[in-house]
């Protein structure tokens, strides 16, 4: 901030106004209070405010006066100090000026508050964060209104366009587009992101902001999204869309975004990645002796294949042979026959006439991850605990490959992922419920303890928090938490959550649609932010049921279901005899 | 009309006036024109010029000059009795008294106490219609003076003392409005009758700004509550 007092005009001590006085320290020790008309109503709760500290280890250089730094606060609390007495307010149609004009006090200004602030500190651009002053500031000190260009540069880590950046929306506390909140992209991937919300506050919509900007010319992401409704096929528009197409240098080196989206039924499993894990759940209640057969037989049909694809008919085989090795290793005789039958009886049910199950076929990494093209599975009409497995494969390849491609084991091939890669998960707490462990938990969990090193970001989006592990939750480094009514919810994202301080999330219940605390690494202060206009068109919507009602009365509708209803002339004896 | 004249302050803003008895003026004033709670108004005599003429024209009702008035508004009454007490024999009674000794100045009086609440600056008392020049609630900078004379005012000088534009800057300064700015300073001083003062003059209002309806039964309510319900409760 010591730079940006010589270079930025706006700030010259002239232009500026003060919005109030120190009154002096608040409830706690990084607070203090202020006295504030308000006439111009600036003061909203969480709006930022700044007063100006002298710096003791900067002197003043050629006899200049010292620096000044800018201490930066955050209003909390508002508390009205002087209003009308409530016998003035009696009479609806006769506003209370006017009584206090009557009886002699007739100035314009008639309110005072007390506004808490919660101090911040000052910006040092060396290390990106703020630095608390650790002493509140003197009474009678002047209080001012932080600028759109101040805010605009400390607030987030990156500019507006900025290679590396997000551009999500803008501050909440002043008019749209005047202060952008701009994520920082590197922070988000390496460090993982969760967008919490309720139903219906905007939680897909965020997260497809978030996609457009991350698929833009000055990022070109590489990113998956795990779509267990169907509500990011929209986002297909992104290819056709200008903003996301960069015009080569004459070098051709122009760029085009790309989105694949897979329909359900183009979601593939490759039998061969299946582990015991895996199968243990989508087999659910096998006996002891099932799953030992099976376990074993898997290991016999991998030492078999060595990596080449295995399908069904190699699965039911290895369990023959293991069930007839076993039955010639026990001279006991134990008759397994009834187990053998049943374990493939169970295999050949699940995964002969799969869809999602192929002998050979699966998503091929290279294919699903490009820089510059974003991915979308489609697993709505899918099976939950399918689902689960598909993302538990998917998760297991893709970490594998960027272990052994970051370690140099492999150079080209299957599993070569030579780039970092952004995972969106949708309905997270699906792939990671609390209390229960699914099939997707522990790579999950792996992924994200690990995936810094390895370039594997992974954004979770959920709207019950509380029904999602808080290990989970809390490895995720960037917040972003919309409207949450549920008091179990608002809870648990306390819990998991320590960058938002607690009167942030006092506003939780009060956020409206599409307005969004972000916190964590990837800006460089909680802040609510307002989410900014989607250039694709929304896909997440609810249906409106009484406009589809209305449709179906309307009268081509209506003649079209009389035409298709009517019973055919020569049915009708049929008719009369039913 | 003049209904007596100040005799005597408690403060700057508290006067005693003795109200004119019998054979002291022309028209001896009645108990309604000294009621309680009623507006009285006293020429503040500032410019005491030397101008003898002035002093003349001003004593003869000829005057052009405006001429500046503390209005006020009375809020007590004492009978006053020097006799009361020396209830000894006399060898006149009272009418006799009267009869034979017309030089014998009787000590019975009225007393009235009078607040002052504000200025106001009217035109030449001589003028057929009041023109007012300024209105001004709260306490006056100058003090009245012994004997000055009280009179009455009329229905269209009260209203013009209540209803005027705020002369300094304000919100709407042009426009008039009801003023009620003495209010404060009536309550701030200690006397039990004052309140009830305050409900009087609000009736008197209530009957002179009947479009003010709504905005003075705020004020009475709260008044009357406090003084009605909260002091019996």
């Amino acid at each position: 901030m010591i730079e940006q007092e010589n270079t930025l005009p706006t700030s010259s001590p002239a232009l500026r106004k003060p919005v109030g006085i120190t009154k002096g320290p608040g409830e706690t020790t990084h607070e203090y209070t202020f006295v504030s008309r308000d006439d111009a109503q600036v003061l909203k709760n969480g709006e930022y405010v700044y007063y100006e500290l002298s710096d003791p280890d900067l002197s003043g250089v050629n006899g200049n006066r010292a620096p000044l730094r800018r201490v930066l606060g955050r209003v909390m609390k508002r508390v009205p100090l002087q209003l009308y007495p409530d016998t003035f307010l009696g009479e609806p149609e006769i506003s209370p000026a006017q009584v206090a004009a009557m009886v002699g006090y007739n100035s314009l200004t008639n309110e005072l508050f007390e506004l808490h602030v919660a101090i911040m500190g000052y910006y040092d651009s060396v290390t990106g964060s703020f630095i608390n002053p650790w002493i509140p500031p003197q009474s009678g000190k002047q209080i001012f209104l932080a600028d759109d260009a101040m805010l605009a540069q400390i607030l987030s880590r990156k500019q507006d366009r900025q290679p590396g950046s997000a551009t999500i929306g803008s501050l909440l506390t002043r008019p749209p587009d005047t202060v952008p909140i701009v994520l920082s992209v590197k922070d988000v991937v390496s460090t993982h992101m969760a967008i919490i919300a309720s139903t219906g506050a905007g939680k897909s919509y965020l997260a497809s902001v978030i996609i457009e900007e991350l698929m833009q010319p000055h990022n070109k992401a590489c990113i998956l999204i795990i779509d267990p409704h169907g509500e990011y096929g929209t986002l297909d528009q992104i290819a056709n869309a200008p903003q996301f197409s960069e015009d080569g240098d004459g070098h051709g080196g122009g760029y085009r975004a790309q989105v694949r989206v897979y329909k359900p039924e183009q979601v593939k499993v490759r039998l061969s990645t299946l582990n015991m894990g895996d199968m243990r759940s989508l087999l659910p209640e096998m006996t002891e002796k099932q799953q030992y057969l099976l376990s074993r037989a898997l290991r016999k049909v991998h030492e078999m294949k060595r990596g080449t694809p295995w399908g069904v008919a190699d699965l039911k085989q290895a369990i023959k042979q293991v069930s007839k090795q076993k039955s010639d290793e026990d001279s006991e005789g134990a008759d397994d026959s009834s187990t053998v039958h049943a374990l493939t009886w169970r295999v050949e049910q699940r995964f002969e006439h799969s869809f999602t199950f192929d002998d050979t076929q699966h998503l091929d990494l290279a294919e699903i991850f490009k820089p510059g093209q974003c991915t979308v599975l489609q697993l709505n009409e899918i099976d939950e605990r399918d689902q689960q497995v598909i993302v538990a494969t998917l998760l297991r390849r893709l970490n594998q490959a960027r272990m052994a491609t970051e370690r140099g084991q492999v150079h080209s091939g299957e599993s070569y992922l030579p780039y970092p890669v952004f995972v969106v998960l949708e309905e997270a707490h699906h792939f990671a419920p609390g209390g229960t462990e699914v099939v997707s938990t522990s790579i999950l969990k792996q992924v994200l303890a690990e995936g810094r090193k390895f370039g594997i970001g992974v954004g979770l989006i959920s709207q019950r928090p509380g029904k999602l592990d808080a290990d989970v939750l809390s490895q995720c480094q960037t917040q972003c938490i919309m409207r949450i009514v549920n008091e179990i919810d608002q809870k648990s994202v306390a819990a998991a959550i320590e960058g938002v301080g607690r009167d942030l999330l006092d506003n939780l219940p009060a956020l409206s649609k599409g307005q969004v605390i972000v916190a964590g690494a990837a800006v460089n202060t909680p802040v609510i932010c307002r989410v900014r206009a989607r250039y694709t068109q929304h896909g997440g919507e609810s249906k409106d049921a009484p406009d589809i009602w209305q449709q179906y009365f309307n009268r081509d509708n209506q003649e079209s279901r009389r035409r298709s209803e009517a019973p055919l002339s020569n049915n009708k004896g049929f008719n009369l005899m039913r | 009309m003049f209904i007596g004249k100040i005799v005597k302050s408690d403060s700057h803003i508290n006067y005693v006036c003795q109200i004119y008895g019998p054979r002291e003026v022309e028209v001896e004033p009645s108990q309604a024109d000294y009621a309680f709670g009623r507006f009285v108004r006293v020429a503040i005599r500032s410019n005491q010029n030397d101008d003898p003429d002035a002093t003349l024209d001003f004593a003869l009702g000829i005057s052009q000059e405006p001429v500046t008035y503390a209005i006020g508004v009375i809020y007590d009454t004492i009978l006053l009795n020097p006799a009361f007490g020396s209830l000894g024999p006399r060898l006149s009674n009272e009418t006799q008294v009267e009869l034979f000794s017309p030089d014998y100045i009787s000590e019975k009086a009225v007393l009235i106490y009078v607040m002052v609440l504000g200025m106001m600056e009217l035109g030449a008392p001589s003028s057929d219609a009041t023109t007012v020049f300024s209105t001004m609630h709260g306490v006056p900078l100058l003090s009245l003076e012994l004997g000055s004379e009280i009179e009455t005012m009329t229905d269209e000088e009260v209203r013009a003392f209540h209803f005027f534009s705020d002369s300094a800057s304000g919100p709407d300064s042009v426009t008039p409005y009801l003023h009620m700015g003495y209010l404060p300073h009536i309550i701030a001083q200690r006397n039990s009758l004052l309140p009830m003062v305050t409900l009087r003059i609000i009736d008197q209002l209530e009957r002179l700004f009947p479009q003010n309806l709504s905005l003075l039964s705020i004020v009475k309510r709260n008044f009357a509550w406090r003084l009605k319900v909260e002091t019996t409760g």
